[in-house]
């Protein structure tokens, strides 16, 4: 079994090709999508205008109200259902979110800390992001048994509240991953790998991973991190790859990325 | 600028007048404060430890 997640950019730009390589695959996918620039270009569309903020350690991330997290929930399940529909001709293929069946809970973020517009640390509320809490490995395990690939919208479901949320596509990747302990984690974006002096880094142990992961920028250093945690627990690889190329799915199995392991 | 009162170590704090709700304040003590509104008036409280992990 693979995990595979693509981001928004690469569903944007190389949608067909990724389509075709997800057809290719003989094994079962459990595939995660992404969609922010999607998301964004949608609620402009609308009228929302997209709010971010900043966390005191610098890092820019979407701020989701409750009219956004409609707007994202509605992308969402369409680029979902456009893979099941391109998909369906060859693959039993299902499309879920973290709420169906309680697929992947989540605890909203109820208050963040963010840096404001006079650069002084202040507590917000959280909005609709989360953090994911648990995945539920038996339906996923069960779904397999009918279905070829299942397609997972990055909405996390909190049933406290109740709600939906926003979580971060590469997060639910890797929380799938450390749940159903795939042969292999790929991450399809739209870059060659991990780049270090413009040079792709091709293998790391975990622990070459973490290391790494505090010396390169925002975005791949969570990656590396996630990456490291992952084959810890007992992922035999994760590997970071170009999500634009053909075949991007066979490409990172051949280890054309970086593979940690 | 307001002179309030530390929750933690009762030392004195001086907060911005135009200060904001949710505004956090590290005191000498060590303390983290978070600026909230009490009856119409500035106040201090223990700022809740809050993680970090963000969403999309």
């Amino acid at each position: 079994m693979l995990v595979v997640k693509a981001g928004g950019r690469v569903l944007q730009r190389n949608f067909d090709r990724l389509i075709e390589s997800v057809r290719k695959v003989n094994d079962k996918v459990v595939f995660v999508h992404g969609g922010g620039d999607q998301v964004t270009e949608t609620s402009k569309k609308l009228g929302i205008e997209p709010k971010f903020v900043v966390s005191p350690e610098g890092i820019r991330s979407r701020y989701t109200t409750k009219e956004e997290l409609e707007v994202f929930i509605m992308v969402m399940s369409a680029i979902s259902r456009h893979m099941v529909e391109r998909l369906s001709t060859t693959k039993r293929t299902i499309a879920i979110s973290g709420a169906d069946g309680n697929a992947v809970l989540a605890e909203r973020k109820k208050r963040i800390m963010i840096m404001d517009e006079r650069g002084k640390k202040r507590i917000i509320e959280g909005g609709y992001t989360g953090k994911i809490t648990s995945v539920n490995g038996g339906l996923f395990r069960q779904l397999m048994d009918f279905f070829d690939v299942i397609v997972v919208a990055p909405l996390a479901y909190d049933p406290t509240e109740p709600t939906l949320l926003n979580v971060d596509g590469d997060q639910m990747a890797f929380a799938l991953a450390k749940e159903l302990k795939p042969d292999a984690l790929l991450l399809l974006t739209d870059v060659d790998g991990v780049l270090v002096d413009q040079k792709v880094v091709e293998r790391l142990s975990p622990e070459q991973a973490k290391e790494l992961s505090f010396k390169i920028g925002p975005g791949m250093n969570r990656k590396l991190l996630m990456a490291s945690e992952t084959v810890s627990s007992g992922v035999r690889r994760v590997i970071i790859a170009n999500g634009l190329v053909d075949d991007p799915i066979s490409q990172a199995l051949l280890g054309k990325g970086t593979v940690v392991e | 600028m307001v002179l309030l009162k530390c929750p933690v170590c009762g030392g004195d704090v001086q907060v911005d007048d135009n200060a904001l709700p949710g505004e956090v304040i590290e005191h000498e003590c060590g303390a983290l404060l978070e600026v909230y509104m009490k009856d119409g008036k500035l106040a201090l409280r223990v700022a809740e430890q809050i993680g970090e992990d963000w969403g999309e």
